[in-house]
């Protein structure tokens, strides 16, 4: 649904994208995960036609985007990192406005703007002015307006910033009903936790390209977890093992005939992950200046 | 682009953009009651300056263009209010052709200028007597100038940073634009050198051709569209390439 291949865009001498690549799957949930000014913002500027590249390809669906933008904006839906939102008008025309945009007319139109209303629990916010909603119902218009239209492609960027457990819940649920529905989903957040849930796929960025891809268990696999061991004489410290292979080293601490009163796994996190990376790539390259993320 | 479907696209935000501005109708509602309240205030001192007839032409005339011009914040806030927003990033990256998003956002606009400057005309004719007999000819000049008065509020929009200075840039420009293009004041009684500068304001060639087409001087009022019209494009061209790329942004306030 979204190729991305060999992204180039630079601010002056700075590069905020160097060769970003990125595929997307229909009803894959893609998290787009970096610190600060790895590239991620400029990417979806890219894909929804705010910024040209200096050099790469997308496409989106069948469509060249950089040749036929038009064209291509007609299957993304976007919720970006800043509110874009008509405070002074309701939240029914906020997403009128985008569903009538999407070629939505009459009945349709009123029923999926009620769906998704429904889907984000807003419908009890209906007809009030966004103005005077809270910053997490806020996000849930914005996903919405994303999300009205059913578009094939869904662009979220931080959609959950600054939101409260309810709206982050109900974000979630909606983007995982999108993914299952067929959407194509890139989900950039720093909330690692959220790519759990939605059971995302990772792509890791910096540097202004995807330095990381693959599923969960394929990019923590090979990461060492913590053993950790209490045992029954109370004179006898815990022992804290970071280890790639928690059940062979717990087998052996059992044959040399130790007693453990408890044993706790600590699997490898997406934290741990994001870490391992950054810590490589940086000792990698020490002298690499860092990237400058035009919406950072 | 499909004639069909960019019409429909139009269409929507015109609508929506007409509700923004029926939502918060004060600076609309102002601008339409406050020349009325000045004209029926100043027309006395015209009438005693210039006599019956021609005080009244030029106290509805330099009230038009001196109001009108003071109307820039109804365009410009109308795309700065977006820019601050980001609601203008957010409809780039719909299936929004540039000029749709220009004509979906003019329209609504466009319509209020020429509704307050209707009024004051309306009003002229109705309560102090003005004569119209070449209504075609007012009614050209009025929608050239309308076109100026978009133009130039796009540009200004495009250009300022904050409410702030919107404020300040139609203040100061358009009491600037309209005193120096002789609406308040007929040029005749004002230093010779502003007489030599007014041709460059925009408010000059309206005040003009206002005043022609009040005559039936078809030639003058040919002469102020076509200038008007030529500056509503090159503002509009500007505010365009302003508007291209992140440049419009406003990354910070």
């Amino acid at each position: 649904m979204l190729v991305a291949d060999g992204l180039v865009k630079c601010y002056g001498r700075r590069p905020a994208l160097d060769g970003f690549d990125l595929s997307v799957a229909p009803g894959e949930i893609v998290g787009l995960i970096g610190h600060n000014g790895a590239g991620k913002t400029t990417f979806v500027e890219i894909v929804t036609g705010l910024v040209r590249p200096d050099a790469g390809r997308l496409r989106v669906g069948t469509h060249d985007a950089l040749r036929a933008g038009r064209a291509a904006r007609r299957l993304l839906g976007v919720a970006p990192q800043e509110l874009a939102l008509y405070g002074g008008v309701s939240v029914r025309e906020n997403l009128r406005l985008y569903a009538g945009l999407a070629g939505l007319r009459g009945r349709r139109r009123d029923t999926e703007i009620a769906d998704v209303l429904q889907e984000l629990h807003l419908t009890s916010l209906t007809d009030r002015p966004v103005g005077i909603l809270s910053g997490g119902q806020r996000r849930r218009v914005q996903a919405a307006t994303a999300m009205v239209g059913s578009p094939p492609l869904l662009l979220l960027d931080e959609p959950t910033a600054g939101a409260d457990p309810e709206t982050r819940a109900a974000l979630l649920t909606a983007v995982k009903a999108r993914a299952e529905a067929g959407a194509a989903v890139v989900y950039t957040t720093h909330y690692l936790p959220e790519l759990v849930d939605l059971d995302a796929t990772l792509a890791l960025a910096r540097g202004g390209r995807v330095i990381a891809r693959g599923t969960q268990e394929e990019l923590t696999r090979h990461l060492p977890g913590e053993l950790r061991v209490a045992f029954a004489e109370p004179d006898e410290p815990e022992l804290r093992l970071s280890t790639t292979d928690p059940g062979a080293d717990l087998a052996a601490l059992l044959a040399s005939g130790r007693a453990p009163s408890s044993v706790d796994i600590r699997r490898p996190s997406l934290d741990d992950l994001y870490r391992s990376l950054e810590t490589t790539a940086q000792q990698n390259t020490p002298t690499e200046p860092e990237p400058h993320d035009a919406a950072a | 682009m499909q004639p069909r479907e960019s019409a429909a696209r139009v269409s929507v935000l015109v609508r929506h953009n007409a509700l923004l501005m029926l939502r918060e109708p004060g600076p609309l509602l102002s601008r339409l009651i406050l020349p009325l309240v000045f004209i029926t205030l100043l027309r006395p001192l015209y009438l005693a300056a210039q006599g019956r007839t021609a005080g009244t032409e030029q106290a509805v005339v330099g009230t038009l263009v001196t109001f009108s011009l003071l109307a820039l914040s109804i365009s410009g806030s109308a795309i700065l209010t977006e820019r601050i927003a980001h609601t203008w990033d957010r409809l780039r990256g719909t299936p929004l052709h540039p000029v749709e998003l220009l004509a979906g956002k003019a329209v609504p606009v466009f319509a209020a200028l020429l509704a307050q400057q209707l009024l004051i005309v309306g009003f002229g004719v109705s309560v102090l007597g003005l004569h119209v007999p070449h209504p075609f000819l007012l009614l050209s000049i009025l929608l050239c100038w309308s076109g100026t008065l978009l133009g130039l509020g796009a540009l200004i929009g495009v250009l300022v940073r904050s409410m702030g200075e919107l404020s300040a840039a139609y203040d100061v420009g358009g009491m600037l634009l309209s005193s120096v293009g002789g609406a308040l004041v007929p040029l005749s009684v004002l230093p010779a050198w502003v007489s030599d500068v007014a041709p460059a304001s925009p408010g000059y060639w309206a005040t003009r051709g206002l005043h022609a087409a009040l005559a039936g001087d078809t030639h003058t009022v040919a002469a102020a569209c076509g200038t008007l019209l030529g500056t509503a494009l090159i503002c509009g061209a500007l505010a365009s390439v302003r508007l291209r790329g992140s440049s419009g942004r406003l990354v910070a306030l």
